[in-house]
């Protein structure tokens, strides 16, 4: 083989590699987890599994590791950072926010976070399913007083806002036929006032 | 064992011609341009900096340096502009209009190569410092602008080659980022496959009438949809086996045709249902350009491909 054939077969070898690894994690992670239709045998066996990805990606690395940060930027680059288990193995659950406006007159006003084009409103989408599946409950305050944020520079007049974040319900084919509707249960709500203060969380 | 090298090479360097590259550029082209004007309304409010904005680029961008600093994020470019004396929302705008040029450029093949990794690296900038609102369609882009960037351009119908008379050279290079590309949708169709046999939802159906009425996808009233609720078990498994076979029949000739028409109908019905009408795109764009050009060869084309085996 030539030389230049050599290195762009490196190269492919080691491409695809990271892509089958980041894919076989992914649905390993799944059945880990229980999220697949698989029985009992199969959960223990990827959970013994699962490690090996992780050590192939330099999971187990400092994140100041060279060797990882090289890796990490690598998979960023190429656009193979995750896997390919879009609307799988389920459609996930859908999410909603609405915020309470207050006024000081006692008023109170409801808000939705808006977009101008379908496009953006399937990234406000994606934000949303993001903050679902957040377990770090600071990480899923702190989205959510952003976006509070972003309804409050549009009211400046609000004296408090409160964000509740719901989860859809959607009904299956036999509900739907018998009356049932998309619902919403409860899942947090957020305080937030003017002031700097720590929001207050309420929890399902 | 040199046998084995032998056919390893064959299969990953075969002659080829720059069609497909073709295809994949203006595919590409058209991508960007379609990326960049869904967002135009919406871009500064999307990828505004602290204290702006929907959510702001802070957040993502700190998640991105602790898992690495050399990844690209809008805040270079922002931050290279405001240098100059601009404002971050006239940044912001700068940066859209670059990546807009970006597409132009690559939808017309001029300066293809230096298109292709503008292109790339603003998308790359944008998808990762979106961060929390990128998603697939996002990934697909990074794929195939990674891929063109890389691949041995202009083709021949890139103003490169017919103003600048600038050829592709190799066509054995040629064919090797064309297998890179069908190879990889190859391992994201069967492991989407496998991703979705294993979930209950797509055997008995449930899985497309949830993704179907589920905002911000419902765009047809459930009440049209439960009338074709026989349709969903036979589409659902349909929608598996086809993603599951895809590494399988898309390379045989003989079915190749009718697994690329199918994969592309399913995209398109995605788009059209669904309203991902750029995550369809995408990836007809991708499949069309890795596996479209050997279905009904022109007799020009088959002469060129004769000549160079």
């Amino acid at each position: 083989m030539l030389r230049q054939q050599r290195v762009l077969l490196a190269w492919f070898v080691l491409h695809f590699v990271l892509i089958i690894t980041i894919s076989c994690r992914d649905i390993v992670w799944l059945v880990a987890h229980k999220l697949t239709i698989l029985p009992a045998p199969f959960r223990a066996a990827a959970q013994k599994v699962e490690p090996i990805a992780a050590n192939v990606l330099g999971d187990k690395l400092s994140t100041s590791n060279p060797f990882r940060r090289a890796l990490l930027t690598y998979l960023h680059i190429a656009g193979i950072d995750r896997g390919y288990g879009y609307f799988a193995p389920n459609v996930p659950a859908g999410y909603k926010i609405v915020f309470e406006l207050h006024y000081p007159d006692g008023r109170v006003e409801y808000e939705l976070p808006a977009v101008n084009s379908g496009a953006a409103g399937l990234r406000v989408a994606t934000l949303l399913d993001e903050i679902g599946r957040t377990r770090y409950d600071p990480l899923r305050e702190y989205i959510i007083k952003t976006l509070a944020a972003s309804i409050w520079r549009k009211h400046p007049g609000v004296k408090t806002v409160r964000a509740v974040f719901g989860l859809l319900n959607l009904p299956t084919p036999a509900e739907f036929e018998h009356g049932k509707r998309e619902s919403y249960d409860f899942l947090y709500a957020y305080d937030f006032s003017r002031a700097e203060e720590p929001a207050k969380t309420e929890n399902h | 064992m040199t046998q084995w090298k032998e056919r390893l090479r064959v299969f990953l360097f075969p002659p080829e011609t720059d069609v497909w590259l073709g295809l994949l550029r203006i595919g590409l082209g058209l991508q960007v341009l379609f990326y960049a004007l869904s967002l135009r309304a919406d871009w500064n409010y999307l990828f505004a900096g602290p204290g702006e904005g929907l959510i702001g680029r802070a957040l993502p961008e700190a998640l991105l340096s602790t898992e690495s600093p050399l990844i690209p994020r809008l805040d270079w470019l922002v931050m290279l502009t405001t240098r100059i004396g601009f404002s971050e929302s006239t940044a912001l705008s700068i940066v859209w209009w670059v990546l807009l040029f970006a597409g132009c450029c690559l939808l017309i093949g001029f300066f293809s190569r230096a298109s292709a990794i503008l292109a790339w690296f603003v998308h790359l900038c944008a998808a990762e410092s979106g961060g929390f609102i990128s998603y697939g369609v996002d990934n697909f882009m990074t794929i195939g602008l990674f891929y063109l960037m890389l691949s041995p351009l202009p083709d021949r119908y890139s103003l490169d080659h017919r103003w600048r008379k600038l050829r592709s050279k190799n066509p054995h290079l040629l064919g090797f980022f064309r297998r890179v590309l069908q190879v990889h949708l190859c391992l994201i169709y069967f492991f989407g496959g496998v991703a979705k046999c294993l979930g209950s939802g797509w055997w008995d159906g449930s899985n497309l009438w949830r993704a179907l009425i589920r905002p911000p996808f419902n765009l047809i009233a459930p009440e049209i949809l439960i009338r074709l609720k026989y349709m969903f078990p036979v589409a659902g498994i349909a929608i598996c086996l086809l993603e599951i076979s895809y590494p399988v029949f898309i390379w045989n000739r003989k079915t190749r045709g009718i697994w690329l028409m199918c994969i592309c109908a399913m995209h398109a019905a995605i788009g059209l249902t669904m309203g991902m009408y750029l995550f369809a795109f995408i990836m007809i764009v991708l499949n069309t350009a890795a596996f479209g050009p050997d279905l009904g060869l022109a007799p020009s084309e088959k002469l060129v491909r004769a000549t160079l085996s």
